[in-house]
């Protein structure tokens, strides 16, 4: 698709400002009632997707040309997705999410880009990750550790740790967690350590498609030749990127968070608990992993009238608006936690706040990354909680530099550290 | 022209640097496009209202007065907006200051002795009845849905919505003011002016509330309205509601003293003596044709999709030929939905009981499908949040209300044949042309009983279209043409489609001059109009409002 694709949805967008908040139904206070970080943050009409949907028209028609305000408006966009799923509550035809990636893909294509974007984007190219740094570091988190080296080792399962597991500090304890809970409770694991390949998943986001796409062409290429079958990770961004990014380009493995694994083991009786965790938590869903995390189902296609003017496709286009994330399985785990006492926010699943860490938005924006992310912590502490408990890494560090910048006392935790604590 | 860049730099000043924006690209997202209420705007395609000058964001009264002090100096117009549902909230001119009220959005006071609640104009329906639920109270929330302003529709609309039956218009709900007037001076309407707090709107002396907003409001072109308190009603629910299931098919289990009909009636008189008994009767919460915005022939089969995650508009072929769903259909023909809510056990027991009786007497029934309780505790969530509202652009993207059949009830159901028969045949030869969704004709939709809870009702016939589609645009518009000629012709009343002509014309600007006198001239009380222009030459002496403020010269002018 090209962003001219999308021109129709620019003209029946109706300005019905749903994109604006979460899904009506679902208000419960006039506090954490929005839904969309970006024109919370910044207020103009611009910084929503129907504000998105009028620039790209307005470039299109040619009635306005690129500014920095116009490149300010569309980078400065977390791509969570609050959007798409508050607009198809009543808009069944309209794909806002999607429409913002090409207009981010436009710029790019026309150099309109962000200087802290092209230095990471050269620096993922030369050493495959999104972190800055070396790529013969990026096995460096499993060292030490007992655990099979694929492609030389061949294993049921590869565990992908993804670029700041496997490079942040603070953050390569988890992984090594993760991959030491699933081997003990007998599942096959490998790891491609300083060969694993960054998903790509972020470049997608900031607007570096071709970029994605010659990630994703190798890594399918690498897990193929490696006889993979079966992926799993305990990033959000990576299991979003395999899921629902990859299959159009050919792949087919079979896709599972470490979540997802844990609450499989617990229900099949491989991971058990022998200790109390006794805390009060709140979950925060990933978007990745929530409303973007619904599994990809082919399409092609075409648009058709009926009833002389009602927008359908044939054959019946699949509907992404959330509703099929994964939102049960991290909390089935933290519930079988013996002590773990689970609150919700009250933006959860599908119309969960965003962590503010997506779509560059933390490399260029850290201002507003960092409000983003406080929202969220103050939503958190509403509830009572004495910490906030995630599923990706860029959720967390974006979470524990808001906390660093504010001096709250609220504690940060992966899935993953609670199940350790409990084991 | 391009606004000076000195009045640029002192609104700068004002709202300061971050508040402000004249980029291109910018203002183009505060121009309003064709999906509906703009329909007119020809020649009908990709013609959207003009572009303003800058976009200012401002975060309080005091900078709003500064605001409009600039344009006072500079004699720049200015267009206030709050969540920008309809044309009418964007500029008529070229060079127009538009005024985004989004920053000021907090509901200041809720007052649960004294059952109101102050509100600053970006506050919408959801967020506040939200926050009065938790207190036992709940707020009016207009037909346009919970995500447009309350203060919008409270001061500068009529606000009228499914729950007028139990909560009245918004006009009438509106309990005190403050005003940013044209002028820049800032007054505050009511009892609140004289430091009495929040509970009165008019007086002392004569009712200003009554010269500032009249029965259909200012449309934002007499100055500002910043704050105001609007009543609360009584919610016997519970402080949340408590909402599960998947996206969109949200529904809500909530307790037995609330409950959700669709009720279908075997002739258009029988629907009317319904309507008349439950004005009688004082029962009901929430009442309105609200699933026919979707046609005659498909609302069965939307109420499906909508009730089902898994469903999309592409199941809609199929489930017209399912039996079940041509039943369900068949049997709400003729319909609206209600809500009841009982106060007590035995209240809604009494208002069951009395809803029987009624049906009873006119052969009515309550649809069965929608007893089911899946689609029982959807409708009920949809009819107390009015949160899927934009429903009426889900086919094409556009769509706007023709004919409007407003007055007594039997108004649109009298007639041999009933009006609204006659409107669905004169709609139904129009769908044949391929330019409109063929519905069945009968789109009507509205509440069954407004003006302080009974006695008014109001329809529009709800015509679907693509504005992405040249055809069906230019086709729309001839469509509505017609329906103005028709309307006229037969006495019907103006119709919804040709509301923004008397303001707006189809260059997107404002209507020449001689063309807004033959429409206000031939509307039905012209005088007020003329009373109107007084007031605007007193209280907006530099015209810097648009021509969405109804005035008339006198005749001898």
């Amino acid at each position: 698709m090209a962003l001219e694709d999308y021109k129709a949805d620019m003209e029946r967008c109706s300005q019905c400002s749903y994109c604006k908040w979460i899904p009506f139904d679902q208000v419960k206070s006039w506090r954490f009632a929005k839904g969309c970080p970006s024109i919370a943050y910044n207020n103009f009409l611009s910084y929503s997707a129907r504000g998105r949907y009028a620039v790209a028209l307005s470039l299109l028609n040619g009635q306005s040309t690129y500014s920095d305000r116009v490149v300010d408006i569309v980078y400065k966009c977390t791509t969570c997705g609050s959007c798409d799923v508050s607009d198809k509550i009543c808009r069944y035809n309209l794909e806002p999410l999607e429409m913002i990636h090409e207009l981010k893909f436009r710029l790019v294509e026309d150099g309109q880009v962000l200087p802290q974007h092209t230095a990471l984007i050269e620096h993922l190219r030369k050493e495959n990750n999104m972190m800055e740094k070396p790529a013969a570091g990026r096995g460096d988190w499993a060292e030490g550790l007992d655990i099979k080296r694929v492609p030389g080792e061949s294993a049921e399962v590869l565990f992908h740790a993804g670029c700041r597991f496997s490079y942040d500090e603070e953050l390569q304890e988890t992984a090594r967690t993760a991959v030491t809970i699933l081997k003990n409770a007998g599942v096959d694991i490998g790891i491609m350590g300083e060969n694993e390949p960054c998903c790509g998943g972020r470049a997608y986001d900031m607007g570096y498609k071709e970029e994605f796409t010659r990630l994703a062409e190798n890594t399918i290429k690498a897990w193929t030749a490696a006889g993979v079958k079966t992926v799993v990770t305990p990033c959000a961004d990576c299991y979003h990127a395999f899921n629902r990014l990859y299959p159009p380009l050919g792949a087919k493995f079979e896709i599972l968070h470490t979540v997802q694994y844990y609450d499989r083991l617990i229900k099949e009786g491989k991971l058990k608990f022998s200790k109390t965790v006794p805390m009060r938590v709140t979950y925060h869903d990933p978007c990745h992993l929530g409303r973007r995390g619904e599994p990809y189902v082919p399409w092609e296609g075409k648009e058709k009238k009926i009833k002389n003017q009602i927008v359908i496709y044939e054959p019946k286009k699949p509907r992404y608006n959330g509703a099929w994330g994964v939102y049960d399985p991290p909390r089935d785990v933290l519930k079988s936690i013996p002590g773990i006492e689970l609150v919700e926010m009250e933006r959860i699943r599908e119309y969960a706040w965003c962590c503010g860490a997506g779509g560059g938005t933390r490399e260029t924006y850290p201002d507003f990354s960092n409000w983003t992310a406080t929202e969220r912590i103050e939503e958190a502490k509403a509830t009572g909680a004495e910490a906030i408990v995630s599923a990706c890494p860029w959720c967390e560090m974006n979470f524990k530099d808001a906390i660093n910048t504010s001096g709250d006392k609220m504690k940060v935790f992966d899935v993953t550290n609670l199940v350790k604590q409990a084991i | 022209m391009a606004l000076a860049k000195e009045a640029y730099r002192e609104l700068e000043e004002v709202v300061g640097k971050e508040y402000i924006s004249d980029d291109p690209a910018l203002l183009d997202c505060y121009r309003y496009p064709l999906s509906h209420t703009a329909i007119h705007i020809g020649p009908y395609y990709r013609v959207y209202t003009p572009r303003g000058a800058a976009v200012l964001l401002p975060g309080s009264a005091e900078e709003v007065q500064g605001i409009v002090k600039v344009c006072n100096k500079y004699k720049v117009k200015f267009k206030p907006s709050s969540t920008f549902w309809s044309a009418w909230g964007f500029p008529l001119e070229d060079d127009t200051i538009q005024l985004d009220m989004r920053r000021m959005d907090k509901i200041l006071e809720i007052d649960d002795k004294n059952n109101y609640a102050v509100v600053e104009p970006h506050v919408i329906g959801a967020t506040l009845q939200a926050e009065a639920m938790k207190v036992g109270l709940n707020t009016h929330i207009h037909g346009p849905g919970a995500s447009c302003s309350c203060l919008a529709s409270a001061t500068a609309l009529g606000g009228l919505g499914p729950d007028t039956l139990y909560m009245g218009h918004h006009n009438e709900n509106l309990l005190g003011v403050e005003w940013v007037m044209p002028d820049g001076e800032i007054l505050k309407i009511g009892s609140v002016g004289s430091g009495l707090g929040w509970f009165c709107c008019d007086g002392p002396g004569p009712s200003l509330k009554g010269l500032v907003r009249g029965m259909v409001g200012t449309n934002g072109a007499m100055g500002v309205f910043t704050k105001c308190a609007i009543k609360l009603y009584p919610w016997p629910g519970p402080a949340t509601l408590p909402v599960e299931g998947k996206p969109p098919a949200y529904k809500a289990v909530l307790p037995d003293n609330l409950r959700a009909y669709t009720l279908g009636f075997p002739s258009w008189k029988a629907w009317a003596d319904s309507c008349y008994m439950i004005f009688d009767s004082g029962i009901g919460y929430v009442a309105h044709r609200q699933f026919n915005m979707f046609g005659r022939d498909l609302k069965g089969a939307m109420v499906r999709i909508l009730s089902d995650p898994t469903r999309t508009l592409s199941d809609i072929e199929e489930l017209l030929k399912d039996p079940e769903v041509q039943k369900m259909t068949e049997d709400m023909k003729r319909d609206y939905q209600i809500v009841l809510a009982g106060m007590t056990p035995g209240d809604i027991e009494w208002q069951d009981k009395a809803l029987d009786k009624i049906l009873e007497e006119t052969g009515g029934w309550k649809v069965k499908a929608m007893l089911e309780p899946d689609l029982f505790n959807w409708s009920l969530l949809y009819m107390i949040r009015l949160g899927h509202k934009n429903l009426n652009l889900v086919f094409g993207g556009g769509y706007d209300g023709c004919f409007g059949l407003g007055g007594t009830p039997d108004f649109g159901t009298s007639g041999e044949p009933a009006r609204v028969e006659q409107v669905t045949a004169f709609k139904v030869e129009w769908e044949k042309k391929g330019n409109v969704v063929a519905c069945g004709g009968d789109g009507m939709m509205g509440g069954i009983g407004g003006m302080g809870g009974g006695g008014h009702s109001l329809w529009e016939n709800f015509t679907h279209f693509d504005p992405a589609d040249k055809a069906s645009t230019e086709g729309t518009f001839e469509f509505f043409n017609a329906t103005a000629k028709y309307g006229a012709e037969k006495g019907l009343g103006p119709g919804m489609e040709k509301m923004n002509d008397y303001a707006r014309w189809t260059d997107g600007y404002t209507t020449p001059k001689e063309i807004r006198d033959r429409i206000l001239g031939s509307a039905a009380q012209p005088e007020a109009f003329r009373y109107q222009r007084k007031f605007k030459e007193t209280f907006n002496p530099n015209d810097l409002g648009d021509g969405y403020y109804r005035t008339l010269d006198d005749p001898d002018e």
